[in-house]
């Protein structure tokens, strides 16, 4: 087993021996790796590998059963969501998720961590800090729905754009929280080739921007391509860690994918 | 932009639905003015009427802020009503079991600190749970609060309620002798039907400017708070709650402010209706209350608070209007048919608006950061301290 096997410097995550049991049926089963601040760390597996399990637990969705998970290295077990986010690790979710009658650019601008809006007694005490704070935020989300090519998009409801294109205001709105480590999942399911090379090209630029991301995805093309390295993750544990090349040609891998077991 | 700026705008920005609502509104307030006039209407009435609107705005305020910002199933809006009205008329009734005798204003303080106490004691441990089970539990507390009352004498007066409950303003100065020190007005502007307006109008005109007075505070706090992050956050709960936790925030403090906020409001319009009809009951805290309050939201359309005062009013005009077709010769007694009128109304609306008569619809963005035409340019600072201090539009 080379579990987690490369040397990590300077882990923006790490995940040790987290465990996770539904019942009689070991969904996460010690499974422990890192990842490194300034990569695109693929997670693949094949279905029922327990990926998206293993981002619940990560994210703080999920109680693990044992094991820990550290963020900047900070220990995040068993905090509620919002304090994971908190400490810079923020996630998105596989089917797109609407946000009933908002605009787009107002949908991003949930994205935004610490607004001093958010608090009830600064709307009435201090509404300039508000106003301004709302104003810088607002044209940020601007921009960034710029740099995403979907301005024109902007006030339309949220609700009435495509999959592939919640797919991109989800992946532009989780970029206004100022993530380290940015999780996605899924990132391409059923989003057309054009807009998930749209999706692939904005991945790369933000993460030469400096964001970290771990994703998951099962178009392994879109995966090879962009991911290095990657983690396969079969049954509940880590199988191996690679370059995209070795993944590739690792036969553990091709039979955990084809059920093989011998 | 507010309408003294720019009428003309104003009413072109209206949508048909608003149009409709503002068109009927102005009728029907022309009707009620004649009816005042030609003395089929008793100002005195009239002024008692306009207190319940205001009363039944209130209690549809608090729970649109808890089902339409955060979609919190409170069922238990009557409890908080019940608890804000006993609140106050425990301190202030002269026939109060326990304390009696102090200010109105002790009252409201009490009533809200109770209430306050009320919603903390139920939210904290369902808010962490699936929305339904708060459904469940403020259904079970409504029950409880009720029969609280009911039985607990030493404490509540038990069925015989309590009696004795000052007006809001007595021993306040001048307001206090208000009524008796204006002079009795008898104004005839049609022959032959005299308006006579005397002490008891002017005890109920105070009445409705306490009713303004506290719905109008209720109103802009919920307005301003409905466009900003915080309203934002909320209405992201509302929709996806998983979506608002991995964005990093804290959503059971934010349910919990927003289940708070409703549950004062409404203990707003107990205190109200307390020193209105200066006689509270175990009756007062039927459950019919809750379920008027949800007609009224879900009618007005969940989540905007214009469309919660304007279901409050449809509400009192059914409840009250339906006592005058007794005096149009109809072969049978309307006034039961009131409920079976709500229903209608409720079937046709979810029938043919599901989303309420004036949902919310332009986006909510604090107002001075998004420019007049919808552009997003950053606004100077000068232009945004002005607008973000005070105008609220």
């Amino acid at each position: 087993m080379s579990e987690g096997a490369l040397p990590k410097e300077d882990a923006v995550l790490r995940v040790d021996d987290l465990q996770k049991s539904f019942g009689g049926l070991a969904a996460t089963d010690h499974a422990t790796f890192a990842v490194e601040r300034g990569t695109i760390t693929g997670l693949i597996g094949p279905n029922g590998a327990g990926k998206s399990t293993l981002f619940n637990l990560i994210s703080g969705f999920y109680e693990p059963d044992g094991g820990t998970v550290e963020v900047n290295g900070t220990d995040v077990t068993g905090m509620e969501p919002y304090q994971v986010a908190e400490h810079g690790l923020i996630r998105t979710f596989q089917t797109p998720r609407k946000l009933e009658g908002m605009t787009v650019r107002e949908a991003m601008l949930v994205g935004p961590r610490k607004q001093p809006g958010e608090s009830f007694l600064t709307l009435f005490t201090s509404p300039g800090t508000v106003a301004e704070s709302e104003s810088a935020n607002l044209a940020e989300a601007e921009r960034i729905l710029e740099d995403f090519e979907i301005d024109h998009l902007a006030t339309q409801p949220a609700t009435d754009i495509s999959g592939g294109q919640m797919k991109l205001v989800e992946l532009a709105r989780a970029m206004l929280a100022e993530p380290e480590v940015l999780l996605l999942d899924e990132p391409v399911a059923g989003v057309n080739p054009t807009l998930a090379k749209k999706l692939k090209d904005q991945i790369r630029r933000l993460n030469e921007q400096g964001t970290t991301f771990l994703l998951i995805e099962h178009d392994m093309e879109f995966v090879m391509d962009l991911a290095d390295p990657i983690v396969v993750l079969d049954q509940g544990h880590v199988l191996t860690e690679g370059t995209p090349e070795g993944v590739r040609n690792d036969d553990r891998v091709i039979d955990a994918y084809l059920g093989g077991g011998t | 932009m507010s309408l003294l700026d720019d009428p003309k705008a104003a009413f072109a920005d209206l949508s048909r639905p608003e149009g409709w609502v503002l068109g009927v509104s102005v009728a029907f307030v022309l009707f009620l003015f004649v009816a005042m006039l030609t003395g089929a209407l008793g100002p005195t009435y009239f002024l008692f009427l306009v207190g319940l609107a205001g009363m039944y705005a209130l209690l549809s305020f608090g729970l649109n802020a808890q089902w339409g910002f955060t979609g919190l199933i409170n069922f238990s809006v009557a409890a908080f009503f019940g608890i804000g009205a006993y609140g106050t008329a425990l301190m202030t009734a002269s026939g109060s079991p326990i304390a009696g005798g102090f200010s109105p204003l002790v009252g409201l303080a009490v009533a809200l600190v109770v209430a306050l106490a009320l919603a903390l004691l139920i939210g904290i441990p369902t808010l962490r749970l699936r929305a339904d089970y708060l459904a469940i539990a403020s259904l079970g507390l409504a029950e409880v609060v009720r029969l609280i009352v009911l039985n607990e004498r030493w404490l509540t007066n038990g069925s015989a309620g309590l009696r004795g409950i000052p007006g809001f303003f007595d021993g306040w100065p001048v307001l206090s002798t208000f009524p008796e020190a204006m002079p009795g007005l008898r104004l005839e502007v049609i022959p032959g039907s005299p308006v006579i307006l005397e002490t008891a109008f002017w005890q109920a005109s105070l009445n409705v400017l306490l009713v303004l007075a506290f719905a109008g505070a209720a109103y802009f706090v919920l307005r301003r708070a409905h466009r900003s992050p915080w309203g934002r956050v909320l209405r992201t709960i509302r929709s996806d709650e998983d979506l608002a936790r991995a964005l990093g925030k804290n959503t059971y403090s934010f349910k919990m402010q927003s289940f708070v906020l409703g549950s004062l409001i409404m203990a707003l319009a107990g205190v109200f209706y307390a020193h209105l009809n200066l006689y509270v009951g175990p009756g007062d805290l039927d459950p019919i209350t809750t379920f008027y309050a949800w007609v009224a939201v879900i009618l007005g359309g969940s989540g905007s608070n214009r469309g919660a005062l304007f279901g409050g009013i449809v509400i009192v005009t059914i409840r009250e209007g339906t006592r005058f077709l007794n005096d149009v010769a109809l072969p049978i007694d309307p006034a039961p048919l009131r409920l079976l009128l709500i229903g209608v109304v409720i079937v046709a609306v979810m029938r043919y608006r599901p989303q309420g008569v004036l949902p919310p619809q332009r986006e909510l963005i604090w107002p001075s950061a998004v420019g007049g035409g919808g552009t997003p340019e950053t606004p100077d600072s000068g232009v945004r301290e002005r607008k973000g201090g005070g105008d609220d539009e």
